[in-house]
């Protein structure tokens, strides 16, 4: 695609290190996209990590292969995209995809909610045992 | 993530610089368990080095909050940055963990 303004990219498996690594090469996107408003890079990034964590914690192996993360982030004029995967997993439960923000006193179940939040579209697909969160936020490039 | 606690005269303030996500919250719990466990119970958690929180960083706090009170005192943030900002207001969040401009200010009332 030609739009593409800028990109990043994460495969590795789904653990702790996943998450700081896919936070790093966020904040690298943004050096080489600084046109990308600041409250854009905020609540895309939190949303990306959100996402990443979901899988880290909570995605579960199809069989011997060990669940692994894959991240691709792309930048286009007016759209932020990520494609956040959990690969070798099985799909999710169905009332884990349920996002509604639990009651004051819970400590867990905010990051799909809080995804829904802060994104413009999420939506979710299943092919050969990968799952996969596409996540998108609109955004006019500062002039 | 780094977290520092010190014990000031009527609070404890727990300090931590950098992201407080789902690798770091758990040492959260362990700080402001350790301070708790110590016999301060009202507690500062510093946030103006932290850069970042998600929804696991958040739920740390309310168990911290929630550590704090069941131990007679309370738990109160200072120095939110606005990412942190926008995550507690998303979450509703804002109205149970009350925020203060600077750790001295956070107990300066009681």
């Amino acid at each position: 695609m030609t739009d593409v303004l800028a990109r990043r990219s994460y495969h590795g498996p789904s653990d702790d290190i996943a998450i700081d690594a896919v936070h790093t090469e966020l904040d690298s996107l943004w050096d080489d996209a600084a046109f990308v408003p600041v409250m854009d890079r905020m609540t895309f990034t939190t949303a990306v990590i959100e996402a990443a964590a979901n899988i880290v914690q909570h995605a579960l192996p199809v069989a011997e292969d060990p669940v692994e993360l894959g991240v691709d982030i792309i930048v286009r004029p007016m759209l932020l995209q990520a494609r956040v995967s959990a690969y070798n997993a099985r799909e999710p439960f169905a009332s884990e995809m349920r996002p509604s923000m639990p009651g004051e006193e819970s400590e867990s179940g905010r990051g799909l909610a809080l995804i829904e939040a802060l994104v413009t579209t999420v939506t979710f697909e299943r092919q050969d045992g990968t799952n996969t969160w596409v996540l998108t936020r609109d955004s006019t490039p500062e002039s | 993530m780094q977290f520092s606690y010190e014990l000031k005269d009527s609070y404890a303030e727990v300090k931590g610089a950098g992201r407080l996500n789902m690798v770091s919250a758990p040492k959260l719990r362990e700080v402001v368990a350790e301070v708790v466990a110590g016999g301060a119970s009202r507690v500062v958690v510093n946030l103006e080095d932290t850069v970042f929180m998600d929804s696991s960083g958040l739920g740390a706090l309310i168990g911290c909050l929630k550590a704090a009170r069941q131990a007679g005192g309370d738990l109160r943030i200072s120095g939110v940055q606005a990412q942190v900002k926008m995550v507690l207001e998303l979450t509703n969040m804002d109205r149970v963990l009350t925020s203060y401009p600077t750790a001295e200010a956070a107990f300066g009332d009681d």
